[in-house]
């Protein structure tokens, strides 16, 4: 029933989320299950991939923020990379950039981690 | 009915005729007379039979009412016969045989002497004839209780026998004894008997104190029918009561009196086989006792099934089922509450124990926990030797059967039974148990769908008066600005939604208007939308530009916003004076702007949604735009549910699709505008219902002040 699904990847000690599907209200529980599951492991740096993300709802949004500001504290971050452009637009509409990296591709986000 | 009856008092009367002319000529008619008034006579009283018929099997009485009854006709017939027997002087002449020894009859012909013998004898064979009828119809209702065909067919039979067997004399002179065909019918008679009064099935139903009383009745109804009526005027008993009684009935209608001698000859086989059984069956009662038990707690808790208004009421019922089947001594019920979803039940009501007293003894739970893994029934033969039980000898918990309540393949309980002596639960208790529980299980589960039901709907009551709540939070009233022509509508997807739109005065020519999108929708985004209205309706009026106000207003919401939510604010403020709208964008969907001269374009200036910043980012990304107004300038303000509507295939309405309709559209004015875009929206949608909250507000600057002032509707909707 769900169109949604969290796909897990590591790089080294960085943790890589792909997203695939649709991220909405309904499904934002099972992207909140898969980022409480990195902290659990301490694994603080995260990369979310969205090239196979369709679409995203505020709802959607709201699990990025509920969780960044723990995660930062504990010395990690949450980068967002190979958005959609359409669902870039939403997080652009809304300020994200400001406040999370969001890039092009995975290797800019490592080589971010690694700096 | 009545002509049954008709006939039977003419036939009757007609006897009494026949009786006079013979006592008048004082000799028999001619043979031919005399046989037609013994048809007249069968006939009659063949249709007061069928009279009675009607009349007694109207109703069917219980079988102790319907002894009695037989009881008190018999009584009837001793002291109407007693009385009748004795006017005008003795009825009988000693010495003489039956029926030749009546006095004031010829005992050769019958012929009356004196009208007092016709008298007698046609009110004692009317009597005797009716009680003999009342007996037989009587005793029917006891032979067919639980009837089968093959019965019904031999109970008939019966009676039909009789009839033939009375009919074989109905040319024989009366004390003449009976020739080979009389006697094959009356053996066949008597068999047929005999198969009918082995017909018992009543007994069975009896409880212990009816089946004495009944005992009692049937000792009675033998003597009376063996002593008294049977041979009227030749037993001891029955010479004394009504003398001559039967030699009268004899005379009056030979073939009638037959058929009286057989159904009383009945009534004794009855009465004697019936009392005997009886006898046999009173060790059985108790046994039918738990039986009957079962059966009305059974239908009492079937009843219950219907009647969850009271779940104290319904856990009693469950609770004392086992002990009120006789199946147990004590019992007690503990059952899981759904609502919390523990895994531990409660114990919630006890029957002939105390719930103290149970947690005391038994160890409930370990026992339920036990039962919910094997979904089977757990029974301790000796109980006080299970380390789960902390019972004496003398606690009354000698023999321990739980079962598990199971409705839906889920254990919502565990019902526990006790017996104060080991070993006490046979077979049938545990199946009987069994079945109680399966009952009470449904009955419980009903009750809790019913309880759900009536939360749900007190749920969505609440939400339905959330909803008006909410929509007096949105404007009332559209302001009317000289030059201005504004339109607006929000639809939530749910009852309550996250989207809000206002307008605040500042000025006689000076406007305040946000849009804002709560994100997610529901109840906690229509909580977050009503903070939001308090810090629009209290902020506007202090701040002097946009920036200000949603600086002032993220300051005042970052804490009251959960972290995962934010809102999305454009804030405008149109000054006509100066001709110009100020406009700020917190994240929001940006404003769709149109003008005469001017293409369609999007005026996305920088900034963050509330609530998604503590720190000074928000006030560092945040830009006005002042936008100088010109005469038919449109813009175009709106949650993200318009362009993010999706059609069937997955596809957006989207930014382009907005711009187009505005650009086509831009001459008209706001009404019509907005309009025109939720239509082609609607189009493309090609369906009714919207999967998210969904605001448009659509603002022109005529420039200059247009004629019509017709307050404009205020649009709300909901779709579900």
């Amino acid at each position: 029933m769900s169109n949604f699904s969290v796909g897990f990847r590591n790089n080294g000690s960085i943790q890589i989320l792909d997203l695939r599907g649709e991220l909405d209200a309904h499904t934002a529980s099972e992207l909140e299950a898969a980022i409480q599951k990195c902290q659990a492991g301490s694994s603080f740096q995260i990369i979310i991939n969205g090239a196979n993300l369709a679409y995203i709802s505020s709802a959607g949004l709201g699990v990025f923020m509920a969780y960044i500001e723990e995660i930062r504290e504990n010395g990690g971050d949450i980068k967002i990379v190979a958005l959609q452009d359409k669902v870039f637009n939403v997080f652009d509409l809304l300020g994200f950039p400001m406040l999370f990296d969001i890039m092009s591709s995975e290797e800019e986000a490592i080589a971010k981690f690694e700096e | 009915m009545v002509l049954l009856s008709i006939l039977f008092a003419v036939c009757f009367v007609l006897g009494i005729v026949y009786h006079l002319f013979e006592w008048n000529t004082g000799a028999t008619g001619p043979l031919s007379l005399q046989l037609a008034s013994q048809a007249v006579l069968v006939v009659g009283y063949t249709s007061l039979y069928f009279v009675l018929d009607h009349i007694y099997h109207a109703s069917r009485s219980r079988p102790a009412k319907i002894l009695w009854t037989i009881l008190v006709a018999g009584s009837v017939l001793f002291a109407v016969g007693s009385v009748a027997s004795r006017l005008g002087g003795p009825s009988v002449l000693p010495g003489l045989e039956a029926p030749y020894n009546l006095v004031g009859l010829d005992p050769e012909t019958g012929i009356p002497f004196v009208l007092a013998s016709i008298f007698k004898m046609n009110v004692l064979a009317l009597t005797q004839i009716t009680f003999a009828f009342i007996l037989l119809l009587k005793l029917q209702d006891l032979v067919l209780v639980k009837r089968s065909k093959v019965s019904q067919r031999n109970w008939f039979a019966m009676v039909g026998l009789m009839a033939i067997t009375g009919l074989t004399f109905f040319s024989s002179r009366p004390g003449s004894s009976p020739g080979e065909i009389q006697i094959i019918a009356m053996i066949v008679t008597v068999v047929f008997m005999l198969v009918n009064s082995f017909r018992l099935s009543w007994i069975v139903f009896l409880s212990f104190k009816e089946k004495i009383a009944a005992i009692g009745l049937m000792l009675l109804l033998g003597l009376m029918l063996f002593l008294g009526v049977g041979a009227l005027n030749e037993s001891p008993i029955g010479g004394l009561i009504a003398p001559g009684a039967a030699s009268y009935l004899a005379m009056y209608s030979y073939s009638i009196s037959y058929f009286v001698g057989l159904a009383t000859l009945f009534g004794v086989l009855y009465s004697t086989t019936g009392f005997l059984s009886l006898l046999f069956h009173l060790p059985t009662s108790g046994e039918f006792t738990q039986r009957a038990g079962e059966r009305a707690t059974m239908q009492s808790l079937a009843h219950l099934v219907g009647q969850v208004f009271d779940a104290d009421k319904l856990y009693a019922t469950i609770a004392s089922a086992p002990v009120e089947a006789g199946s147990a001594h004590v019992s007690w019920l503990a059952v899981l509450d759904f609502k919390s979803g523990s895994l531990t039940p409660s114990l919630v009501s006890a029957h002939r124990i105390e719930l103290e007293t149970v947690e005391n003894l038994v160890d409930s739970k370990a026992l339920f926990d036990e039962v919910v893994l094997s979904k089977t029934y757990l029974h301790l033969e000796h109980a006080p030797t299970d380390h789960r039980v902390n019972a004496k000898p003398g606690d009354g918990i000698g023999s321990l059967l739980v079962t598990p309540l199971i409705a839906r393949n889920e254990v919502l309980g565990a019902l526990f039974s006790a017996k104060e002596v080991i070993r006490g639960f046979e077979g049938d208790d545990i199946q009987t148990i069994g079945i109680l529980s399966s009952q009470a299980a449904v009955a419980i589960d009903n009750a809790r769908l019913f309880e759900q039901q009536v939360e749900r709907e007190r749920l969505s009551r609440e939400l339905s008066i959330a909803r008006e709540v909410q929509q007096k939070l949105l404007p009332q009233k559209i302001p009317a600005l000289p030059g201005l022509s504004i339109a607006a509508s929000s639809v939530s997807a749910q009852e309550v939604g996250g989207d809000y739109y206002d307008f605040v005065r500042l000025g006689e020519r000076k406007l305040a208007i946000i849009i804002g999108d709560v994100s997610g929708k529901g109840t906690s985004a229509a909580f977050y939308m009503a903070e939001m209205q308090g810090v629009f309706q209290s902020v506007s009026r202090l701040a002097p530009s946009p920036c200000d106000f949603l600086n002032h207003a993220n300051t005042a919401l970052v804490h009251s916003l959960d972290r995962n939510v934010f809102i999305s604010v454009i804030y405008g403020v149109l000054d006509l004076d100066k001709e110009e709208f100020v406009v700020a964008r917190a994240g929001h969907c940006p404003i769709a702007s149109v003008g005469q001269a001017r293409a369609a374009r999007y005026i996305r200036s920088k900034g963050i949604g509330l609530g998604l910043d503590r720190g000074t980012l928000f006030r560092e990304n945040l830009e006005e735009e002042r936008i100088a107004l010109e005469p038919g300038d449109v813009f175009a303000l709106y949650t993200d549910g318009v362009v993010e509507s999706r059609d069937e295939t997955g596809d957006e309405y989207g930014y382009d699709r907005l711009l187009i309709i505005l650009q086509k559209h831009r001459h008209e004015d706001a009404e019509m505008i907005h309009k025109a875009i939720l239509d082609d929206l609607a189009q493309f949608l090609n369906h009714g219902d919207y999967d998210d909250d969904m605001t448009l507000l659509i603002i022109k600057w005529h420039g200059i002040e247009i004629p019509e002032s017709t307050p404009r509707v205020l649009e709300t909707e909901e779709s579900t």
